[in-house]
């Protein structure tokens, strides 16, 4: 164990010494913000062209009390008076984007019918979002019919059928979020040490390319070597997500208004997903540190090897089916395929209100198991292929040093 | 002389080829040892089995002087043929992390790091990373980390290989202070002009099976014997009927005359026939090179039975 220790600082050490790795410890948060930004710059241009110009030619007084309302609903229009006729609103209206006429006319009051003039291009829902004049126009209606103001809001208040939640909709907003944060914050922490831990792939097999192994090895036994780098390769994953999170963490608030998201980290729960993400990180550290050790330069990967680096990209092909049914049969499946068990529960345990313990319990048994027999193949392949230089071992080979 | 290292027995087979057959030796305290034998012959085999990398089918390997389980791996120092260094780490940090993994205390190794730096002339290059360092200096900061943490048993397995001349001496004169410092010390070569100039005793080996053993002096009275190099132009068949000449090879107008084994040196001088053209004449025994030549490629220079006794 000691000795694993000293592997596990050196690799620390090593790599933060390492100006290559250093760069991509920075370089992925800011990549990460830089998706945001650009992200962002897109919405913003869109959210310009929505703007609407809204003229209205008001006979009955009552745009102060339009314009209230629509700056309250917080549409982006722009309301201004206008003295056009009906029949000049067409020829203005060819030439132009995102403009109505609106005619607020006695007949109007009477009948219940405003004429509304549009260009061609409009914002979707522009006439449904438009509804929301109802109220003010009802109650001018109203008062011309000599109700008091008391009359005035019973009649103007509509019939509402609510359904009855056992919990109100701020508090169930809230428990969403509870779960929410705490699992996309394990998830984030899964991603990153997972995506580090594949380094260890190079690290097993740079260091038989530059023949150090046998060095090694004449001080510790192969088992150390291996548990070394799995350790030293946790930290190391550790270390960038807390970077990433602090870079990443005040521009992802800001972005998405989350001030409030922080107190909900750390719940109960976060330990539990933390836990998933960690038996998700033991189970590819295991694979890349054996499949490392069965290659000579990182350059010649056979299918084979590539094959295996692509199984953390697996709970990927999830996301729809999971996010669409929870508890369908695609998010069992995942549940149950050991390289998926970590994205997959993480991903149904954050969005499910009820936790389906009994498929829970199976799943990180199965994963469990996987890890105790990838870890112990791991050992075996490494043993034999950290000495074995020069060429990438076949599949075959790999298979007799299993059986061996 | 106190003994550090018994093999016994030692057998080991790749697929259905048995690359080690019945190897045996040991190596005492403040001797080099030297297993020689050509390419292939099971050297790096034999010692990757002494240091635990492989595990023999049959055999012991017992270090003496040490009670606990498996290898006194803290007090061998290894230097491996297929060997190398991170490359993008700096001298200092790759020597103190391998004395590390020997439990040798930081503070001692630093200093010691510095001292055999400066005494292999790479003084001032601990700061250096490896991959700016030509492959003769990283050969050097290997060899370095195979003794810094002060092993009692040194093994290093073609150690100069790639060395420059100059280079070979230093690394000679520094095996032969750690040999005489106590280190037992087992070295294999193929380069047999340097084994013959520092062993004290050798194992040679061909097709995993052992060939000569002994001491270098026993060695070379048992084995090396006289040869006679005549410089002039001699008729190889008058060269024949000269006593106790087994054999003979000539190229050009140099006859060389691989003597009987128990040739008296001087009354073999004086019975020389008078019609010989003598141009120069050496008398001298054949080299370990010759031997190893002898053995590598399956010539007879001496008779068979000879080999094996």
């Amino acid at each position: 164990m000691r000795n694993t220790m000293k592997v596990a600082k050196w690799e620390i050490k090593r790599n933060m010494k390492n100006k290559t790795f250093l760069i991509g410890l920075f370089l992925t948060p800011l990549l990460i913000i830089g998706f945001f930004v650009i992200g962002s710059l897109f919405d913003d241009s869109s959210d310009k062209e929505q703007t609407v110009e809204l003229y209205v030619n008001d006979e009955i007084g009552l745009l102060p009390a339009v314009e209230e309302t629509i700056s309250m609903a917080g549409f982006d229009w722009e309301v201004e008076e206008t003295d056009l006729s009906q029949d000049a609103v067409r020829s203005e209206l060819e030439e132009t984007e995102n403009t109505a006429y609106l005619f607020l006319t006695a007949q109007g009051l009477n009948e219940g019918i405003f004429p509304v003039y549009m260009s061609e291009e409009m914002p979707p829902y522009f006439l449904e979002q438009l509804q929301i004049l109802e109220t003010p126009i009802k109650s001018v209606q109203l008062a011309e019919q000599g109700l008091t103001a008391e009359e005035m809001a019973i009649v103007s208040a509509p019939i509402l059928f609510e359904q009855q939640a056992a919990e109100d909709e701020a508090k169930s907003e809230e428990s969403r979020l509870e779960r929410v944060v705490p699992g996309a914050f394990a998830g984030f922490i899964m991603l990153s040490i997972v995506f580090t831990g594949m380094a260890i792939f190079q690290s097993a097999s740079q260091e038989k390319k530059d023949k150090i192994a046998e060095i090694l090895l004449s001080s510790l036994t192969p088992a150390d070597l291996m548990q070394g780098k799995i350790i030293g390769y946790f930290v190391l994953g550790i270390i960038q997500t807390v970077i990433s999170l602090v870079i990443i963490l005040p521009v992802a608030i800001w972005r998405f208004e989350l001030q409030d998201a922080a107190k909900y980290l750390l719940a109960p729960e976060l330990l539990f997903y933390i836990l998933i993400a960690c038996m998700g990180y033991l189970l590819f550290s295991a694979i890349f540190v054996g499949i490392g050790a069965t290659m000579s330069d990182m350059t010649t990967a056979g299918n084979f090897q590539g094959f295996v680096m692509m199984l953390p990209f697996l709970p990927f092909l999830f996301i729809g089916p999971v996010v669409n049914d929870p508890s369908g049969l695609w998010a069992q499946v995942g549940t149950y395929i050991p390289f998926t068990t970590p994205g997959v529960l993480l991903l149904r345990l954050t969005i499910l209100e009820e936790w389906p313990w009994i498929e829970i319990a199976i799943g990180l048994a199965i994963l469990a198991v996987s890890i105790w027999i990838f870890m112990k193949l791991a050992g075996k392949i490494f043993k034999v292929g950290i000495l074995m230089y020069g060429k990438n071992a076949t599949p075959g080979e790999i298979w007799k040093w299993i059986r061996a | 002389m106190d003994v550090m290292l018994t093999v016994e027995g030692l057998e080991k087979s790749f697929k259905d080829k048995k690359v080690l057959k019945n190897i045996s030796f040991e190596v005492r305290k403040g001797e080099i040892m030297a297993i020689l034998g050509p390419n292939g012959a099971g050297k790096s085999t034999t010692i990757r089995n002494i240091m635990g990398i492989m595990y023999p089918d049959k055999g012991t390997i017992t270090f003496h002087h040490y009670n606990g389980k498996g290898i006194p791996r803290n007090k061998i120092g290894f230097l491996p043929e297929e060997r190398g260094l991170y490359k993008n780490v700096n001298v200092m940090d790759i020597l103190l992390y391998l004395a590390d993994l020997k439990d040798y205390p930081l503070d001692k190794a630093r200093e010691r790091a510095l001292m055999y730096l400066k005494k292999f002339d790479l003084e001032g290059k601990d700061k250096v990373s490896i991959e700016e360092l030509s492959k003769g200096m990283g050969q050097k900061v290997q060899f370095i980390a195979s003794i810094l943490h002060e092993p009692e048993f040194l093994i290093l397995d073609e150690p100069f290989s790639g060395l420059d001349p100059v280079s070979q001496e230093m690394f000679k004169e520094e095996i032969r202070n750690l040999a005489n410092n106590g280190t037992a010390i087992l070295l294999s070569s193929h380069q047999m002009n340097l084994v013959e100039e520092m062993c004290d005793r050798l194992f040679m080996m061909q097709q995993g099976q052992k060939v000569i053993y002994g001491s270098l002096d026993e060695v070379k009275r048992k084995y090396a014997n006289f040869k006679c190099t005549i410089h002039g132009k001699n008729d190889a068949a008058r060269l024949e009927r000269i006593d106790q000449v087994r054999r003979i090879e000539q190229q050009g107008d140099a006859s060389v005359l691989y003597l009987e084994k128990d040739v008296e040196p001087l009354s073999w001088i004086k019975q020389l026939p008078d019609d010989l053209v003598i141009e120069e004449l050496k008398l001298n025994r054949i080299s370990l090179h010759e031997i190893f030549i002898d053995i590598a490629t399956n010539k007879n220079l001496m008779k068979e039975g000879e080999l094996n006794a």
